[in-house]
């Protein structure tokens, strides 16, 4: 749902690198206390996350590094620090440490009332903060310079937003797990986006993405044996894209390829009737009969655009000979007229 | 220190090294986040290859992989050119997809076999040396340290092969093209060479660290220098040392070895962001102090030049007109100062000669844009910087 | 002499400290149609943004109607330069122009019927109405650069700063612009534009402010658009044909 927003604002990819980022919180949380208890966990991470995200700002704002590098940079570091830091607790006496691997690919049955109940409590709190704000986060994405002249601390609503964003990824890092949460953001978010033009109805249908491939994706692995949740999660996700990339109606690749091919024959039905015309002009009567070979020497020409036009009253055919009817010849002058007028 | 060491430091500078050369490329290009995208990715090609040949080192799992690598490229090119979403988008969808097919290929099928999930992210440089490649009967040394110098010696071949064309095509695509380069076979090339290393290397660090050795050592380089042979140079520098002190870092605490070579990235990285020598944090934040009380001074010398009457050039009016707070105009005052460029008398300040020539030279500079040619005139000016 | 509606004093501003306007004093009396002229990079967004406090100035300060910006908010309205936001955003014509009333709604608070009322109208003065349901990428640049003013209409302020709002767009928007833009002035409103093409502005505007990192010249276009100004700005010697 929050990956709405990121998505938006072309931070993309910022998902990835806060949850990649989140793993050392992990493991230091746990060297700290020792304990397996989520919730500290999730602070860890959530401290960690905020720290990975200031960082790349810090990188891109102070040096001339770019965004994608900051990010990569950040992710991969962080990353490969929480491994040390894992192996290094695995190295341990202490043999409470199993299970924190769940972290990295997720595990959704590992999960426990309190772990359910802390994730509805964190998504209401998103839900309440989105409502109340939604104005402002929606003046913020669209054009933050207007804001800031209407008087809106754009600063804090960009910190409001990041944060969310982090609090969600930290949340679904024991559902998904560190290396397929950005895709959990991503996602619905991308697929919601190709079925409608409102902000609030794309994140409404994101959220209901979200849910279904949860849903979904938990239903096939637990039918299966061996098969991870967040992978799947992530598979039926991307199924969800896939098919919005293809099928939306506005947008989609197929009706914007019908539409495509149907402006093209319309094209090519209003060259033929114009050359047509420019034939028929010549003659005092507009129906005087021509061979259908002159048609040859002109482009685009084909028998199947000639039996449209046929079709469509515009012309009659005798033998190997055309002729315009009166329809047609009215409605090839009105074309030629209206394509001068554009050109003026 | 015993030949399994050895040998282990020797692959993991060969991979370093191997990483260091096109993540140079990658930062420049701005795409270093392909490279992660393509270490994720490739996990199904990897998967699909050791199926086929049960062997993990094979060249056809190899190219497999870098197949897959290519294939994401592709993928995300071509998801961006539909503009349903938007290039980072593209990247973020691609990976994770093409990634969970893997893990569930291994998840369904690999079970009984050495190939997890973990050894592909992370890797296991401990082992590498116990897996050795033998000819005609004798060990002639590990296998990944065989692949990884192949890789190595066909990535410097097409270095040095292919220099000037990279740099152009990397500088200004532009200029390459119509120089008759293809840019797009550079870029392919590129992402070829780049998957190919990833896969050689992934056996050895894990894909994720991969990733690190790409993007550290030459973002860190980038830092210090924009001479891209320097930087190549550098990045590679910076590419061993991590590794070697990497592996003795894990040795010391019995952890992952790639892991920690990749801290040892971090903490590398961390220093030349706060102490490199002009891009630097630190560095950074000194000029921009330095640079704020400068143009301060600059546009408070314009302002003398701009205003005869003596009202608007009290010392006063600093305070109350031009919006400063005291400590700034009372700094901004002691350097004109000091610089001779100014004169106070009676509390009415005025520009000595040497102000008002220094003060016109920079109008005119600012106004045709040379920005360099006003720090020379600073230097020429100054007696002392701000 | 008639009231100042925006006067700026020793505003200095730098990108990155490199100063991009120095040391610029104006005066802009109420009620003008303003352009601000002058070549590329000379800062005349930059210019709009610092007055509208967008960006943070070096050295000086702005006041409107003799009081800083921050307090007088309510009397500026802004059109940003079409390219400044990602048209692909998931948002309506309507929704668009509704924005102009988050400014005095503020925190939280939703926008109701009344809102909606103005917006519909300031959408039927640029003559959008018919497309208020559109998409906004759907719009031609002509069409996107109305719904931007109309949002700005919406604020119902004094004072309109627009940063070219000529670029890119048909030649009947750019009339139906001017004529809104006339409209406001004969309201006594001041409008202050970034402009581009100096070949209207004598017939667009009645102010003109040239301006190349320091303000060169600023009055009555028909006292000050010369040659002379022009070369000033633009540097080479820079003549206009001003048609009859």
């Amino acid at each position: 749902m929050l990956g709405s927003f990121a998505v938006l604002r072309k931070q993309s990819l910022l998902g990835d690198a806060i949850s990649h980022a989140a793993l050392p919180g992990i493991a230091i949380a746990f060297l700290i206390t020792g304990a397996k208890d989520s919730n500290t966990l999730l602070l860890g991470a959530l401290v960690s996350g905020l720290l990975g995200t200031f960082w790349i700002r810090g990188i891109i704002t102070k040096t001339h590094l770019k965004s994608d590098t900051a990010l990569g940079l950040i992710l991969s570091l962080f990353f490969g620090f929480g491994m040390l830091l894992l192996t290094f607790i695995q190295k341990q006496p202490n043999a409470n440490q199993a299970g924190l691997d769940k972290y990295l690919f997720g595990q959704a049955a590992t999960l426990v009332e309190s772990d359910v109940w802390l994730m509805a409590i964190v998504t209401g709190l998103c839900l309440l903060v989105l409502f109340l704000f939604w104005k402002e986060f929606k003046i913020l994405l669209f054009d933050k310079d207007y804001a800031k002249t209407l008087g809106f601390n754009t600063k804090t609503i960009d910190i409001l937003i990041t944060s969310f964003i982090v609090l969600a990824i930290v949340l679904g890092l024991q559902t998904v797990g560190v290396v397929l949460m950005s895709a959990m953001l991503l996602a619905p978010a991308a697929a919601a986006r190709q079925w409608t033009n409102s902000l609030s109805k794309m994140v409404l249908l994101a959220a209901i993405f979200g849910a279904f491939s949860g849903v979904f994706g938990t239903a096939i692995s637990a039918s299966q044996n061996n098969l991870s949740t967040g992978p799947v999660i992530v598979i039926v996700a991307s199924v969800f894209v896939v098919v919005s990339f293809i099928f939306s109606p506005s947008r989609g690749l197929l009706f914007r390829q019908i539409r495509f091919i149907a402006n093209r024959r319309d094209l090519e039905q209003q060259k033929t009737l114009a050359f047509m015309y420019h034939i028929a002009e010549t003659h005092e009567d507009i129906s005087h009969p021509h061979t259908i070979k002159i048609l040859n020497n002109f482009q685009g020409f084909t028998r199947k655009t000639l039996q449209k036009l046929v079709d469509k009253d515009y012309v009659t055919i005798d033998g190997t000979m055309w002729s315009l009817t009166q329809k047609g010849f009215e409605k090839a002058a009105n074309l030629y007229n209206q394509q001068h007028k554009t050109d003026e | 220190m015993n030949s399994a060491q050895i040998e282990i430091q020797l692959i993991a500078s060969l991979v370093a090294v191997a990483c260091a050369i096109p993540g140079t490329f990658l930062v420049l290009r701005k795409m270093a986040m392909i490279s992660d995208a393509i270490s994720h990715s490739i996990l199904p090609g990897i998967v699909i290859g050791f199926f086929i040949t049960q062997d993990l080192n094979s060249p056809l799992l190899i190219l497999l992989a870098a197949i897959t690598g290519i294939i994401t490229v592709v993928l995300v090119e071509h998801i961006q050119k539909t503009g349903l979403v938007k290039e980072d988008t593209a990247i973020g969808l691609v990976f994770p997809a093409l990634f969970s097919i893997g893990v569930i290929m291994i998840a369904k099928n690999a079970n009984d076999v050495h190939l997890d999930v973990d050894a592909v992210l992370l890797g296991e440089l401990a082992f590498a040396p116990f897996d050795r490649l033998f000819i005609a009967g004798t060990d002639v040394g590990p296998k990944s340290l065989w692949i990884i110098g192949a890789i190595l010696l066909i990535t410097l071949g097409l270095l040095f092969a292919f220099f000037k064309e990279l740099k152009i095509s990397t500088f200004d695509a532009g200029l390459a093209a119509s120089l008759g380069f293809s840019p797009a076979l550079i870029h392919y090339g590129l992402m070829t060479v780049s998957s190919v290393t990833t896969v050689g290397a992934f056996d050895a660090v894990g894909a994720i660290l991969v990733v690190a050795l790409m993007i550290a050592p030459a973002a860190a380089a980038y830092l210090i220098t924009t001479d891209l042979k320097k930087m190549l140079l550098l990045a590679i520098i910076f590419g061993v040392f991590s590794a070697i002190s990497g592996y003795w870092f894990a040795h010391w605490l019995d952890a992952s070895i790639a892991g920690s070579i990749t801290t040892m990235l971090g903490l590398l990285f961390l220093i030349v962001y706060l102490f490199a020598p002009s891009k630097g944090l630190i560095a950074v934040m000194y000029r921009e102090k330095q640079q704020r009380i400068e143009v301060s001074l600059l546009t408070f010398l314009l302002h003398l030049k701009n205003h005869d009457d003596i009202e608007e050039r009290h010392v006063n009016h600093l305070n109350e007109h031009i919006n400063w707070q005291k400590v700034r105009s009372k700094t901004v005052l002691d350097l004109a100062q000091k610089n001779n460029m100014i004169e106070i008398d009676n509390k009415i300040v005025s520009l000595t000669e040497k102000g008002d020539e220094f003060t016109s030279k920079a109008i005119d500079y600012i106004i045709t844009n040379e920005d360099a040619q006003i720090e020379d005139m600073k230097d020429d000016f100054f007696l002392f910087r701000g | 002499m008639k009231k100042i509606a925006v006067q700026v004093d020793d505003l200095t501003v730098a990108y990155n400290y490199k100063p991009v306007l120095w040391d610029i004093d104006l005066e802009i009396p109420e009620g003008v149609l303003m352009a601000i002229v002058g070549p590329n990079g000379a800062g005349k967004s930059t210019l709009i943004k610092a007055i509208l406090g967008i960006l943070k100035p070096i050295a000086g300060s702005v006041s409107i109607y003799g009081k800083p910006y921050e307090k007088q908010r309510d009397l500026v309205a802004y059109v940003p330069q079409k390219g400044s936001v990602d048209w692909d955003f998931p948002t309506t014509a309507l929704d668009v122009v509704m924005m102009g009333t988050y400014g005095s709604l503020g925190w939280i608070k939703r926008p109701s019927q009344k809102e909606k009322k103005a917006a519909l109208e300031a959408l039927e003065k640029v003559g959008m109405l018919p497309f208020k349901n559109r998409q906004i990428s759907q719009l031609s640049g002509g069409q996107q650069q109305r719904i931007f003013l109309a949002r700005a209409l919406v604020q119902d302020a004094s004072i309109y700063f627009m940063d070219e709002p000529f670029q890119g767009v048909d030649a009947t928007t750019e009339i139906a612009i001017i004529n809104i833009l006339k409209e406001l002035r004969k309201a006594g409103k001041t409008v202050i534009v970034v402009h581009h093409d100096l070949q209207t502005v004598p017939e667009y505007f009645d102010w003109v402010t040239f301006l190349n990192v320091k303000k060169i010249a600023t009055g009555p276009v028909k006292d000050i658009f010369n040659d002379d100004n022009l070369t000033k700005t633009y540097g080479i010697n820079y003549k206009v044909s001003i048609q009859e």
